[in-house]
């Protein structure tokens, strides 16, 4: 009883030596990343270790900050492609925003970072906000928050490298598409494990160890023996307890780490930079060959949008979305589609990872030039990623919800099938998101230890700290990261772009306006600051809780997912938490006593005016 | 007392900053709104594609972003000033003596 959606599947999962190639492209990608941090470790060398370490000596070029700077993440190549497959066409404007990131990205905070960096001595993003207003407790507390967001986007990184490297393994394609390995087995004792009301464990005896090939089926069968009640408030724990141990995520989870923290321990954050533009630079061909593969075996794109309605319903075509679950469910209302153009500009413009990449870049003519280059870059990314998807929704019809974040491993598998070295390709285009993903980690790895090691324990704990024990104290803290990030994936998290979108925007409502503030108000005091960042975490935080805890409207827009927030008003928290940072950052600011002006005046003066520079 | 002069980088990157708001503001104006008004609430017999996209998608999201990496490039390579970004604070200056070196 194989359920097959598309005649070519078939044959991609009749042939094991898919994965072959695809194991031996990606290999030969975590060598050259290895390899470049070797490169970055000598580079490095030239400066202090801290500098070298977490700043690159200052020395980035153009196309290392425009390719790198902004988000490029697992979200990009699992998250918003899952949500193309399953909502449709919408999904162009939902990412619409990333049309004037780049100009938006570099040219408002981008000279005065790079500025205020260089004239205080700034390695990280705390450590500016301290010394701009000599304030230890303000370095401190940016650290934290900035802490407490990534927290969130390195556990859904991991997830996402360790799926592709789940997807590319020998025979896995055999494993992700075909019955051989069912999709759902309820064991005896799994179903003995299963905390639920015993009546409605009890009409699961029927089920127990019967072997569902998709999950739907196994959703349809537990639909005769269970009521709609139940169905719903119990189907999340039997979907847990029914899907058998997946031993190869494990173990790309691990492969994925140990690339990871390996090469950026080599390098720090050159190695971060330079894998990242290489990184880029492959995600570009990957989408490219996947565009145009995908489009030619869909038959054209006006064809692969008419199957992809066939196979929904209109609505796939249009706003606000289509529905899979038919319960009146609007993704994108007008109030969304509006925020959303808030929430790309504003997350990139003020994300710390990105800030110090700012910080890090050569001069002004980097920083513009960095503007056109992403430009274009994003232009060819982001249209073709909604175009593959639709096509994936024409190819492949039914890819259950908890599986859609695989489409582009599954499309990258499933257009090459037939092509002379066509594993190879796809592990050329699996390459794509799995660089996505070590980029990002990389990067957040990166800020991490810097905030651990410069921000908490050199400037609190031991401020004479000498060069070998911070050194040793950074590695240490990258594979203690790490290892925080694999425990947090030993049950992986769902809907991966719920939870990158959450981090963006909640270290985009905590740091944009302080960001701002900072750069050019001479008027922001220590207290206007904290006010801006509490108010912004506080706002998003608390939406986000009445969201997942259910309080609140049920207001059915937006994806499904249960890592919602709740949408006052229609609207993305976002804005309510820039709303909130801004008018507390700016009434604090007022209402304390201003800020030293000497210490103004060295940061916001034409040079001849300072009367004292040594301040 | 010499009257107080702002400092060069600081000017060029609000008058940078301001022309940015306007270009942001006036993408999402357009973007949401031509979507809002072409592309929600349709059935599939009024669908019809330009150069293979819906077409809301193509004038509403393809052709304005087309004309944002124009702008971009305008920005980047002609409006933006290049301005010297000062002396890096050395090392040995910082107050809590990092520079391990």
């Amino acid at each position: 009883m194989i359920r097959v959606a598309h005649p070519v599947l078939a044959v991609s999962a009749s042939e094991p030596s898919v994965g072959y190639g695809a194991l031996a492209a990606l290999i030969v990608f975590i060598a050259a990343s290895m390899w470049i941090g070797l490169l970055a470790n000598k580079a490095m060398q030239s400066g202090t270790f801290m500098k070298g370490f977490f700043l690159g000596n200052r020395g980035l070029g153009a196309w290392a900050l425009a390719l790198t700077a902004t988000v490029q993440s697992g979200g990009t190549f699992m998250g918003f492609p899952s949500l193309v497959y399953t909502h449709g066409w919408i999904v162009a404007l939902w990412i619409a925003g990333y049309m004037v990131v780049p100009i938006t990205g570099f040219g408002v905070l981008g000279k005065r970072m790079a500025q205020l960096s260089r004239r205080t001595g700034a390695i990280t993003v705390p450590d500016l906000f301290r010394a701009r207003f000599n304030s230890p407790a303000l370095g401190l507390a940016a650290s934290l928050f900035i802490m407490f967001y990534m927290a969130f986007m390195m556990v859904a990184q991991f997830k996402s490298g360790a799926l592709v490297m789940k997807l590319a393994w020998p025979s896995s394609g055999t494993l992700a598409l075909s019955e051989d390995a069912p999709a759902f087995e309820l064991t005896t004792q799994k179903l003995h494990e299963l905390d639920i009301p015993a009546e409605a464990a009890g009409k699961l005896t029927a089920l127990v160890d019967q072997r569902f090939s998709t999950i739907d089926e196994a959703k349809a069968t537990l639909a005769e023996l269970l009521t709609k009640d139940e169905l719903d408030r119990h189907w999340a724990k039997i979907l847990v307890a029914g899907q058998p141990i997946d031993w190869l995520f494990y173990i790309g989870l691990g492969i994925f780490t140990v690339t990871v923290v390996g090469y950026t321990l080599l390098g720090g954050f050159l190695a971060a930079v330079w894998t990242d533009l290489f990184q880029s630079v492959m995600m570009l061909i990957g989408v490219l060959v996947l565009f145009v593969l995908a489009v030619s075996l869909a038959g054209g794109m006006e064809a692969a949008t008419r199957d992809a309605v066939a196979n929904t319903s209109s609505d796939f075509a249009f706003g606000p979305g289509y529905d899979p679950k038919h319960e009146g469910r609007a993704y994108l209302p007008l109030g969304l589609a509006f925020s959303f153009f808030w929430v790309w500009v504003y997350a990139g413009l003020s994300s710390p990872a990105g800030m110090v990449r700012v910080m890090a870049g050569k001069s002004t003519e980097v920083i513009r030039k960095s503007i056109y280059l992403l430009s274009g870059y994003n232009l060819l990314i982001y249209l073709p990623l909604v175009v593959i998807c639709v096509c994936g929704r024409a190819l492949i019809p039914d890819l259950p919800p908890g599986k859609t974040d695989e489409i582009i491993p599954r499309l990258a598998l499933l257009t090459t099938a037939k092509l002379t070295g066509g594993s190879f390709i796809a592990g050329l285009i699996l390459a794509a998101p799995f660089g996505a993903v070590m980029a990002t980690v990389s990067s957040y790895l990166v800020v991490l230890a810097s905030g651990l090691v410069r921000d908490v324990y050199q400037r609190f704990i031991n401020p004479e700290a000498g060069t070998h024990e911070l050194r040793r104290l950074s590695y240490l803290a990258m594979v203690i990261v790490g290892a925080v990030a694999v425990a947090a994936n030993i049950r992986p998290v769902d809907y991966l772009q719920a939870i990158v979108v959450f981090s963006g925007t909640g270290a985009s409502a905590t740091f944009c306006v302080p960001a701002l503030m900072l750069a050019f108000w001479r008027r922001t005091t220590v207290a206007g600051m904290l006010a801006a960042m509490i108010g912004g975490t506080g706002t998003m935080v608390t939406l986000y809780a009445l969201g997942i805890a259910g309080l609140g409207e049920e207001t059915l827009i937006g994806p499904v997912t249960k890592f919602h927030p709740y949408f006052l008003l229609g609207i993305d928290p976002l804005l309510w938490g820039l709303s909130v940072s801004f008018a507390a950052g700016i009434l604090v600011s007022l209402c304390t006593r201003p800020p030293d002006e000497s210490l103004v005046s060295r940061l916001f003066d034409a040079e001849q005016n300072i009367e004292s520079p040594s301040s | 007392m010499p009257e107080r002069v702002d400092d060069p980088v600081l000017r060029s990157a609000k008058r940078e900053g301001l022309v940015v708001l306007a270009a942001w503001l006036a993408a999402m104006t357009y973007t949401v709104g031509y979507c809002y008004l072409h592309g929600y609430g349709r059935t599939a017999e009024s669908l019809t594609f330009v150069f293979g996209f819906p077409d809301w998608v193509f004038w509403g999201i393809v052709a304005p972003w087309l004309v944002c990496v124009a702008f971009s490039f305008y920005f980047g390579a002609t409006f933006v000033r290049d301005e010297d970004l000062g002396e890096e604070l050395p090392e040995q200056e910082d107050e809590l003596g990092l520079g391990g070196g």
